[in-house]
């Protein structure tokens, strides 16, 4: 019964936990009214989603699975008002995180950890509306008061984009890690995994 | 052979047509394409959703979504100018309610008036691959479950002392995350066992009893949409 085709079973285990990691990044970016959490969204995002994200790698053996997840995050970012860069780099990102993780042959946990941090770039890529395009991204913001503006566009010079790739890439390892732990501490006893 | 069942003359218009008009919708409101020459599309957009909310008789839903539009929009409108930074941040919260509230309750419309094997149909019709329709449909069949079951794992918690934002602010993540990820696991295993015995599996092409084609509503509304692109296009590239 081993097929390399994915089945009905592994779609649905990759729209669940799209749906977990999507419901928590909107959770999260709620906060982005703060003008320095709209920076750290690119260090919660990451960490926060390790723990859904590490759980959804162990239920990984087919290619195409994280793909898929990071085609529809993508997707749904774009849905929802970020750019349609989180989809572009999202689905680069994927399928670079699912050569990662198959290098590994699907078990490999510091691969799974490295894999979760590349294919979190998405979230980095929602900031290349504020890098590269900043008037036309600020125009239809422009009520939210000058000050909203200047604090934000003052955080985000266009030197801070390879700076965030490096935050993003750290924290997703971090939030791997942290998700590879709580995995141990709480999943692989009770047997879910 | 096709049948005719209450259920078709009861939605109005086409999966197809629906996911274009909430593409259209998130382009022209939420990305707020176009801006000022947009502007009489821009209203129509907002206001389309309601009307299809209300064909389907949900009106409870619809006024409540008019009101706190209204609302947000006028409160807005009056936090314009010379903002300090509460203000500032209140004011894009309402910004972010009226740019993303249409979106919502098209979204709602949506799940609400389109059976999951009316969009896998639709969507086979369009040949999009089964590989990114089960798992949209899965998507938008579980966001009302992870949020009805992060709201009882909050009740749980907060009658255990453990909140958001007490000293312990790991602790407060992990016990909430486990749970809802342990719980939505279980629950991923039953839901792909019931598409199993539903011959999700089976590789051969799917039947459906729902009847879908395009009508008259649906001609109108793909005319729409079409007309607002191509009148974006004009303003941006030749004027």
């Amino acid at each position: 019964m081993e097929s390399k085709k994915l089945t009905a079973k592994d779609l649905i285990h990759t729209g669940i936990y799209t749906a977990i990691c999507a419901v928590l990044c909107c959770a999260i970016a709620m906060t982005g009214v703060i003008p320095i959490m709209m920076v750290l969204l690119v260090v919660f995002v990451p960490i926060l989603t390790g723990i859904p994200y590490m759980m959804f790698l162990t239920k990984v053996d087919k290619f195409g699975m994280i793909l898929i997840l990071n085609v529809l995050m993508g997707a749904l970012m774009w849905v929802t008002g970020m750019s349609y860069y989180a989809l572009i780099v999202g689905t680069i990102a994927g399928l670079a995180a699912e050569f990662i993780y198959r290098a590994g042959a699907y078990k490999s946990k510091r691969l799974g950890i490295l894999a979760y941090a590349v294919s979190g770039l998405y979230c980095w890529a929602n900031y290349f509306g504020i890098f590269f395009n900043a008037d036309a991204y600020f125009s239809t913001r422009q009520n939210f008061g000058q000050e909203y503006i200047d604090s934000v566009t003052s955080m985000l010079p266009v030197w801070m984009c390879p700076v965030l790739f490096v935050v993003d890439i750290l924290c997703g390892i971090i939030g791997g890690w942290i998700g590879a732990k709580v995995l141990k501490k709480h999943f692989e006893k009770a047997g879910i995994t | 052979m096709e049948y005719r069942l209450d259920r078709n003359v009861h939605s109005l218009l086409d999966p197809r047509t629906k996911l274009l008009l909430l593409f259209t919708s998130s382009v022209f409101v939420v990305g707020n394409a176009g801006e000022k020459q947009m502007f009489v599309f821009y209203w129509i957009l907002v206001f389309l959703p309601v009307l299809l909310l209300f064909a389907e008789k949900e009106w409870k839903f619809g006024f409540v979504a008019i009101a706190i539009y209204v609302g947000s929009y006028f409160a807005q409108m009056a936090l314009q100018h010379d903002l300090n930074s509460l203000e500032s941040a209140l004011a894009l919260m309402l910004y972010i309610v009226t740019k993303i509230l249409p979106t919502v309750i098209l979204a709602r419309y949506i799940v609400k008036s389109t059976k999951v094997s009316e969009f896998l149909a639709a969507m086979h019709r369009m040949h999009v691959s089964d590989k990114l329709t089960i798992p949209i449909s899965v998507i938008f069949r579980f966001f009302p479950t992870v949020a009805e079951e992060s709201r009882s794992i909050n009740d749980a918690m907060r009658m255990r002392g453990i909140e958001m934002g007490s000293k312990k602010a790991t602790e407060a993540v992990e016990y909430r995350m486990v749970p809802l990820i342990a719980s939505c696991s279980i629950i991923g295993e039953e839901l792909s066992a019931a598409a199993m015995t539903r011959g999700l599996e089976v590789g051969e092409k799917r039947s459906c009893i729902w009847n879908i084609r395009f009508g008259v509503i649906d001609f109108i509304i793909i005319f729409f949409c079409l007309v607002c692109f191509i009148w974006w296009g004009i303003g941006r590239f030749f004027v």
